[in-house]
């Protein structure tokens, strides 16, 4: 057990070492985000909407951003090892369920990376007032996880596919399309208040992230096998 | 005559009688707008057979990662190409109903929004298939995305509906179904689901057959 | 009424056309079987 858990963290380790070095999935991600969050706090910004209409707007805008940020660049870890031919390299170096794990951890990194830095600049950007912050956070934090593990074992699958990265968004949004719907609701529910909506949003997306946990460590082996 | 030919005129009648029932033998249900409850009963079967299509796909998909057995490839990916055409199908007569009731051929309501998504995972297998040249690879890489879709599909039939108010009639079963709608509705709706079945089962197994002469015609040619 | 008999008329055709399609592929088929 632990032995896995050294070698997910030596894979999550060497992907983040890389990712530093050059950044690519870094810029995908933040740059897109960036540039949305921009155009759409110019466009639209806090007095546009009204105080109604906020909670449930903003919330959609908020989370259409990260999602498609996040089509943008969490293939990134499964790519980058096909085009730089080091996956062969990394069957041999490591168990299926450890190099799974570890790119789990790479994309929960960057992924929670990018939400903390682009959800404080939205709220402040589009003036979003939460009233349920603990619950926002929960939710943050859960939908972001059932986010990665979703995109990674589709980056796995798509990784040696021949159009990558118009496969990686058309493979992934309908497995994403229901969790969306629900962080949506949650964050609208605690943007206003209803708890109920929050409580009702974490036990749907925590569901979810646990079978999808549970459905991508039993397949991943069979993505992965040469 | 052999019995699946007998089945096969059966068809033919069976589903023959049931769209002349639908039009002449059941009135009208209330609730309704004019008669555009006669559509319900070429929609809902439509919308059952594409999601028990989804089903087949998915059970051989599972079955072709344990066996390895390159017939069950064949019915998953079969199965998805008629479950993609009956939701095509079924989006278009909802569409089409959406409109006479309630003035809007899209609402986005929970059912529509669920068929929606059903046909994104049927477009999005296809594609992957598409994508994948190496027969095997295809094959166990498009069972590990059926087994994933298939298993987001119960939050969205069970979860997303609690959650969102619907326009959709419950039209199937339901505990107040018993006294709006008379028994004839039920009687044809029921014939027209076996009846549906019935045509998807026989697309099903000439689909299989068309692709295992296919594959054995690659065989022979290598 | 009579449109009502007309929409039936068309359902009814498409439905006997797609049974003669179907059935004329299974026919086929099953020639380049044996």
């Amino acid at each position: 057990m632990s032995r896995l858990l050294v070698e997910a963290l030596a894979v999550a380790a060497k992907d983040l070492r890389t990712e530093f070095r050059t950044r690519v999935a870094l810029n995908a991600l933040g740059l897109f985000a960036l540039t949305v969050l921009a155009a759409v706090s110019y466009t639209v910004g806090p007095y546009r909407i009204t105080a109604e209409d906020r909670p449930f707007l903003l919330a959609v805008l908020l989370w259409i951003v990260i999602f498609f940020a996040a089509l943008a660049g969490l293939d990134r870890s499964f790519v980058k090892e096909e085009e730089s031919h080091t996956a062969p390299l990394l069957r041999l170096a490591a168990s299926p369920t450890a190099v799974w794990l570890g790119k789990l951890g790479f994309n929960l990194i960057l992924i929670y990376f990018l939400m903390a830095i682009l959800v404080p600049l939205y709220c402040i950007l589009m003036g979003y007032k939460i009233l349920l912050v603990g619950g926002f956070v929960l939710i943050l934090v859960f939908g972001g996880y059932a986010l990665a593990v979703i995109t990674t074992i589709v980056a796995a699958i798509i990784a040696r596919a021949l159009t990558r990265g118009a496969l990686f968004s058309v493979l992934s949004l309908p497995l994403l399309l229901p969790l969306l719907i629900f962080l949506i609701q949650g964050t609208a529910g605690a943007a206003d208040g209803t708890a109920e909506t929050v409580a009702n949003t974490l036990r749907a997306v925590l569901s979810m992230g646990g079978v999808m946990t549970i459905v991508s460590a039993m397949l991943f082996p069979v993505v992965w096998a040469d | 005559m052999r019995v699946s030919e007998a089945l096969k005129w059966l068809l033919l009648v069976w589903l023959a009688v049931v769209i002349i029932a639908a039009f002449f033998y059941v009135r009208p249900a209330e609730g309704f707008i004019g008669e555009s409850s006669r559509i319900v009963f070429f929609h809902v079967p439509m919308a059952w057979i594409a999601v028990l299509a989804f089903l087949v796909s998915c059970i051989t998909s599972v079955m072709y990662l344990k066996r390895r057995d390159p017939k069950d490839d064949i019915r998953a990916s079969v199965s998805a190409g008629l479950g993609l055409l009956f939701a095509v199908l079924a989006t278009t007569t909802g569409a089409v109903f959406a409109r006479i009731m309630w003035n809007a051929y899209w609402n986005w309501d929970p059912r529509q929004t669920s068929i929606t998504i059903l046909l994104l995972i049927y477009a999005a297998y296809l594609a992957l298939r598409g994508a994948i040249d190496d027969p095997e690879r295809r094959a166990s890489l498009s069972a590990v995305y059926a087994i994933l879709a298939f298993v987001t599909v119960p939050f969205l039939v069970f979860v997303v509906p609690r959650i969102y108010w619907s326009l959709h009639p419950d039209t199937i079963i339901n505990t107040r179904g018993s006294n709006e709608f008379d028994s004839r509705y039920t009687q044809v709706l029921m014939a027209s689901l076996v009846g549906f079945t019935g045509l998807y089962v026989w697309l099903y197994t000439i689909g299989c057959r068309i692709e295992s002469i296919r594959q054995r015609r690659r065989q022979e040619v290598l | 009424m009579t449109d009502l008999m007309g929409i039936m008329v068309v359902t009814l055709m498409i439905w006997v056309g797609l049974f003669a399609y179907v059935y004329r592929l299974d026919r086929k088929v099953s020639r380049l079987e044996d």
